[in-house]
């Protein structure tokens, strides 16, 4: 039997329901994803707009609620940036149902890679037994793994548009419109609730603004949605575009994991034979596993498996591959997301209280499309020159003792970059509402012998 | 002071278990005694069974409170020097001598000390009481219990309190009764309550909880989780649904068949009831008790002859039902895996035991059953087997060989040939790799002779001599390999290869990995096999399917030759001018990018790197203009180029064009980490070297786990790589590329680097070169003491032993700063290591970072 047409969307929704497909349906979809993937590149390009994802691992009531939040396939373009499975409950309905729907709208979605897809990483992490526990075989765990094979090392997002386009969004309860931007600067970044409502709103640092003082720091003290959590996401200083140098967004480099020491270039990623089982080291190894680190330079991981690489690495390989920004997973980060290195890197994290009981909230990426002006030169942000720091709209003090600002965007100016960031929208959502799903549990065993 | 009279000295079978690297060590069997040497000194001693001269242990008793009883037939402690002991006891009442014998000499030595006004004895908690719970007290309770857990003290003090009066007994009927008043929220309190009951991560009260008289009463109070109020749990109904327990066999002793259900209860807790909300102490503690009720449910089960010889006469009478057999291989199964977390000489004894009963007849049978789950069954347990000691499984194909039976290889190959269900085929081609890998378990084996050689001896005595595994593999290429090639042979002459049905793709796709393999494994014999056979030129054909996973696959095996730097593989690929359905896939997808080109691109960027003399010449003679023409990365202008140098004097300084030359300041040594330096031979399933692998250091963050002794040497690289066939396989050298180099002839990277000037602010980043890798990656030492768990089991080769239990701790990192109760139970840590699986947090680490 083939799985397709009308096969295919049963399928989809009874996914959504989250109920496993039967094993030969499973093989089918596999077949039907290793066709498709086989034509991709180990960089896939894509266009934006896009919905950048993070990890996922198999919270799949999360997955649920961020398509809720970031709108559904095919509507929304999504790129999910690999870690599908694993740790959570359902990894195996979560990874079905992605690879479902890229079958389904292959130019509407895209999957890399991240390090959990791999045997190894399956069989200690749960999906290898989730995988036995619903099917009473490996087979459908065989099948997935020589899906993950195939998958896409990374993902090069272009046409990003620079800033972002006023929204009519209605603002958070507890937002501050005070601190906000005027009207006519450019939106760099926002930071939306899971309601659609704008917490923070952060413009492009530019003449007009900076001439501005901040109005009233003390006052305009963010508070998450969530005070019960770790602090307001998004409280942070805008980046440090520093105005001295203007040009069109570069593009955007999506991978699981970070930099290699053996990449310096993109196009050195496609040299790669991808098809194998992720490495213990080399290339393809630290793309998966890599963190960005306070540090200079390459460090040692703690993994035991990619490097820490800092400031200075992701600053010259922008440079060098003309891309404004690296959008990476791979880490929990409380806030969902959290950019580093003057904004040119970021983590975003996609499932919402990690392992049903890390309390973080989850978030994804939202670019923009450049609609008008592909090539279109940004006009110059005036004379002013590098240093000094971004023009800080929200506040770096904290009357509750949140988080600061500065944890989560980028810190001061370190150095000047060459290309603006796009204007980036991050969408941050919790944990599906508990009464949507029911108490998540692995399936229990079915019949014992012993 | 009335001296402590030893307790009787009739013969106390124990094992004697050390906690190494967690991993609960097996010093052997013996006849345990109490001695008491002096008014001040006593010890306990254990004489091995094998050879009573010799004291497999001698401890003295410490007046300290470090010994732990554990269900019926478990002593534990920490001994001065802070290793972890354990005595199993064979029989309760053995244990409880020992114990009691213990418990009065502690007494005693305690009594003395605080003669000596020495007592330390300050930390004792003040006991703790609740009152009798009714549905009207249940909010005090809650808030007094909730007090209580708050403090190391205070939870030793409940647990013991909880026990001594049995207060989970008295909490159950109140479930019933609020449920008959339908009051949510005293529901709500007594599900809190139990919770926290089962959180104080005490071993007697989830060993209590989980007995016939309150298992019900228990998860009926978990049923109500406050934390979903709209929900209710169906515990109950599914604990007490009978049917789920398949008896296939009676098991007559009423001990064994509690336990099996105790088991069962305990997993449900962990996968269902408290999947959510489990901590990492909780966590162990449920897993500690499911290893060792397994291990005593296996024990009895392999060493009950009367029990095995029904279990496997199931196959032999004719009238048994088919469903009969089915669940009888599926209870094999089950045996195995479990067997698999076992000590490498239990498992030995139990699979022995199999054997001897007409284990391989069942594989045999469940392989050709009609249904393919049971199929699966044979092949798990098969492959079972094998990881456990392939020189064992090959001795007895030997044994059918020379007494003209089929043997399991031809078996194998014929279910690969004709195996419809795909999911089974792939199991069978794993299994024939697993089989005719000349490096399978020499961990198992290692194991073995580390712990019992006499044992080891024993087994191996009983069979016929072992032949050299190089004689096994002999005798496959000699009988058996032109079998399981044929379908590829039968390829020659096949016009098109466009109307493969889906099980010939499969096909072929196994075949050639499965030839893949065995020219990393068997170099010689398989060389001259395929040659013989004239195999690669049959794999080259495969080049021409529509299939483009198949092409890719067939490709594969060509970079596997080229890999291995082996100038015979080369000169056929050349003689039979290979190259050619090469090329083509590389001009067919060339404008792309997508994975086959990529995969193309990496086979010549292979060749140019490391400078292949012999294809070189051959691709630039044949295919020069065609080389030529491909300009859109710079990998073929420079084979044309390294063809020119070598034939001109290396005079003048050519420019390397090679893309990555501008920052080619990269040191060499880079070089070797290059797109996967696998250690293996690469290409390998999670086989047996991964799980060696995994067997350290499963949890943490995910940290690739330390290296494994790969088959016992560990993959040490150097630091500059020599072409030599394994460390360079899959090398890119993205970054060391040839500068201008006085000597290009040279051709291994390792002269390549370093001198070319900094070009960019790029090649600055970069020449801050990445620190060398250790290549013991992750051997660090504190991590060995926190790195749990997995097992007690896993000596040897594990396969997915205990995946489950590992899956879910090595999450547990990134919760732990938020976890207080974790952090209190290390505090209460006075005491021994839990038997088993404890695990011990880590302080610091990198606390929200997890993934």
């Amino acid at each position: 039997m083939s799985i397709g047409g009308s096969d295919l969307d049963k399928a989809i929704s009874q996914l959504r329901a989250c109920r496993p497909i039967p094993e030969n349906q499973v093989r089918e979809l596999c077949y039907k994803a290793r066709e498709l993937l086989i034509e991709e590149g180990n960089v896939v390009g894509v266009d934006a707009p896009v919905t950048i994802c993070g990890d996922i691992h198999g919270q799949f009531h999360d997955l649920m609620e961020l398509f809720r939040v970031g709108g559904d396939v095919p509507d929304t373009n999504y790129l999910f940036m690999g870690d599908f499975v694993d740790r959570g409950f359902y990894s195996l309905e979560s990874f079905l149902l992605l690879l479902c729907l890229k079958v389904r709208h292959p130019d509407r979605i895209t999957l890399i890679r991240g390090n959990h897809e791999s045997r190894q990483i399956t069989t200690v992490y749960g999906f290898y037994d989730e995988c036995l526990r619903k099917y009473g075989s490996a087979n459908v765990w065989r099948y997935c793994c020589e899906v993950f094979d195939y998958l896409a090392l990374g993902a090069l997002v272009t046409g990003a548009a620079t800033s972002l386009p006023p929204t009519s969004a209605p603002l958070a309860d507890n937002a501050n419109p005070d601190s906000f931007p005027s009207d006519d600067s450019e939106i760099e970044v926002e930071t939306l609730n899971a309601q659609g409502e704008i917490m923070y709103r952060y413009a492009r640092n530019s003449d007009s603004q900076s001439s501005n003082p901040t109005s009233n720091p003390a006052s305009s003290s963010p508070i998450a949605p969530t005070p019960s959590r770790t602090g307001a996401a998004g409280t942070g200083a805008t980046s440090s575009a520093n105005g001295s140098k203007s040009n069109d967004t570069g593009a955007v480099l999506c991978v699981h994991g970070g930099l290699s020491p053996l990449i310096d270039t993109i196009d050195k990623i496609r040299l790669l034979d991808r098809k194998q089982e992720v490495p213990h080291e080399g290339a393809m190894c630290d793309l998966l596993w890599s963190d960005p680190d306070e540090i200079d330079g390459w460090g040692l991981s703690p993994r035991g498996a990619g490097f820490l690489f800092g400031a200075d690495i992701v600053k010259c390989f922008n440079h060098r591959n003309d891309l404004s920004l690296i959008a990476r997973a791979h880490q929990l980060v409380m806030e969902g997301f959290k950019e580093m290195f003057d904004s040119t890197i970021v983590t975003v994290w996609s499932a919402p209280n990690y392992c049903y009981r890390c309390g973080n909230v989850a978030a994804i990426l939202e670019l923009g499309e450049d609609g008008s002006n592909a090539g279109f030169v940004r006009r110059s942000n005036g004379e002013r020159g590098g240093g000094g720091g971004g023009w800080i709209l929200g506040s770096n003090v904290d009357g509750n003792g949140n988080r600061r600002l500065s944890s989560v965007l980028g810190e001061g100016a370190l150095g000047q970059r060459a290309r603006d960031g796009p204007g980036r929208r991050y969408r941050v959502f919790e944990a599906a509402p508990q009464d949507s799903r029911g108490m998540p549990a692995k399936k229990p065993v079915a019949d014992y012998f012993l | 002071m009335a001296l402590v009279a030893a307790p009787s000295n009739d013969r106390k079978r124990v094992k004697v278990y050390e906690l190494k690297n967690n991993d609960w060590f097996d010093r052997g069997t013996g006849f345990c005694r109490g001695v008491v040497v002096n008014n001040e000194e006593a010890k306990i001693l254990v004489a091995s069974e094998d050879d009573p001269s010799r004291q497999l242990l001698e401890t003295k008793i410490s007046k300290d409170d470090g010994y732990q009883k554990q269900q019926d037939t478990l002593i534990v402690w920490t001994e001065q020097n802070g290793t972890d002991m354990a005595l199993s006891f064979q029989e309760p009442e053995g244990c409880a001598g020992i114990w009691d014998f213990v418990n009065e000499i502690q007494g005693r030595l305690q009594t003395l000390a605080q003669d000596d006004g020495l007592s330390d004895d300050i930390g004792d908690s003040s006991p703790i009481m609740l009152p009798p719970p009714n549905l009207g007290n249940l909010a005090d309770i809650e808030n007094h219990m909730r007090a209580a857990n708050a403090t190391p003290g205070g939870r030793e003090a409940l647990a013991k309190f909880i026990l001594a009066e049995k207060y989970i007994l008295k909490l159950i009927p109140l479930v019933e009764e609020a449920e008959d008043l339908e009051s949510t929220p005293d529901l709500h309190r007594l599900c809190s309550i139990m919770k926290m009951l089962i959180l104080l991560n005490d071993n007697s009260i989830v060993e209590y909880v989980v007995t016939d008289e309150v298992i019900l009463g228990v998860v009926g109070a978990l049923e109500y989780d406050p934390d979903f109020p709209l929900h209710k749990a169906n515990h109950r109904q599914y604990l007490s649904d009978e049917s789920k327990f398949k008896e296939v066999v009676k098991i007559e002793e009423e001990q064994i068949r509690k336990r099996i259900h105790y088991t069962y209860r305990l997993q449900y807790l962990k996968d269902v009831v408290l999947a959510r909300i489990l901590d990492d102490p909780t966590f162990s503690v449920l897993n500690s008790l499911i290893f060792f009720h397994q291990v005593d449910i296996v024990q009895h089960l392999q060493a009950n002859g009367a029990f095995l010889k029904e279990l496997f006469g199931i196959f032999h009478a004719k009238e048994q039902s088919l469903q009969r057999k089915k669940d009888a291989v599926l209870f094999i199964q089950q045996c195995c895996a479990i067997a698999k977390s076992l000590q490498a000489n239990g498992r030995a004894q139990l699979y022995n035991n199999f054997i001897g009963n007409g284990l391989l007849d069942v594989i045999q049978y469940a392989l050709k059953h009609q249904d393919a789950s049971v199929r699966v069954a044979g092949t798990d347990i098969l492959v079972a087997l094998i990881d456990h000691d392939a020189l064992m499984i090959r001795s007895h194909i030997f044994k059918a060989i020379h007494e003209k039976g089929k043997p399991l290889t031809d078996t194998l190959i014929e279910l690969l040939l004709i195996e419809v269900d795909l999911g089974v085929k792939a199991q069978m081609a794993d299994a024939i790799k697993i089989l005719l890998d000349p490096n399978a378990n020499t961990a198992s084996i290692e194991a073995l002779g580390r712990s019992n050689s006499d044992f080891l001896a024993k087994i191996r005595g009983t069979l016929p001599t072992i032949p050299q595994t190089d004689g096994f593999i002999q005798t496959f290429y000699d009988e058996s390999a032109r079998k399981l090639f044929q379908p590829l042979k039968d390829l020659e002459g096949r016009e098109s290869l466009d109307d493969l049905s889906v099980q010939e793709v499969s096909l072929y796709s196994h075949l050639v990995e499965v030839l893949c393999f065995f020219i990393r494994q068997h170099s010689f014999r398989s060389k001259y096999f395929i040659l013989s056979e004239n195999l690669a030129a049959r794999v080259a054909q495969l080049m021409d399917c529509p299939e483009k996973h198949l092409k890719l696959i067939a490709l594969k095996y060509f970079r596997t030759c080229i890999g291995l730097h082996d100038e015979f593989h080369n000169r056929q690929i050349v003689q039979n001018q290979l190259f050619e359905p090469i090329l083509k896939i590389l001009f067919d997808t060339m404008p792309r990018d997508n994975l086959l080109n990529s995969a193309c691109l990496e086979l010549f960027e292979f060749i140019k790197r490391e400078n292949i003399k012999e294809i070189v010449k051959h691709l630039v003679t044949t295919y020069r203009d065609r080389l030529q023409s491909i300009t859109y990365v710079d990998t073929f202008q420079t084979l044309l180029l390294r063809y020119d140098q070598m034939n001109e004097p290396p005079t003048t300084q050519e420019l390397d064009h090679s893309f990555t030359s501008v920052e080619s300041d990269t040191p060499a040594r880079n070089v070797g980490m290059v797109n996967g330096g696998k250690w293996g031979q690469g290409l390998k399933e999670a086989d047996a070297d991964e799980e060696a692998y995994f067997n350290g250091s499963d949890d943490e963050d995910d940290g690739l786990p330390q290296p494994v002794k790969m088959n016992g040497a560990s993959p040490v690289r150097p630091l500059v790589n020599y072409p030599d066939d394994e460390n360079d396989e899959d090398e890119l050298d993205i970054l060391a590329t040839s500068a201008p180099s006085a000597s290009p002839h040279t051709s291994s990277q390792a002269t390549q680097t370093q001198e070319s000037p900094t070009t960019s602010p790029l090649s600055k980043a970069n020449a801050t070169s990445p620190p060398e890798r250790i290549s013991e990656k992750r051997r660090r030492e504190e991590d060995e003491e926190d790195e749990l768990l997995a097992s007690l089991s896993t000596t040897g080769v594990k396969r997915r032993a205990s995946t489950s239990s590992n899956a879910s701790t090595g999450s547990f990192k990134s919760l732990r700063h938020r976890k207080n109760s974790i952090s209190s139970a290390k505090d209460s840590g006075g005491g021994p290591k839990k038997i088993s699986l404890s695990i011990p947090l880590k302080s610091g680490g990198e606390g929200g970072e997890g993934d």
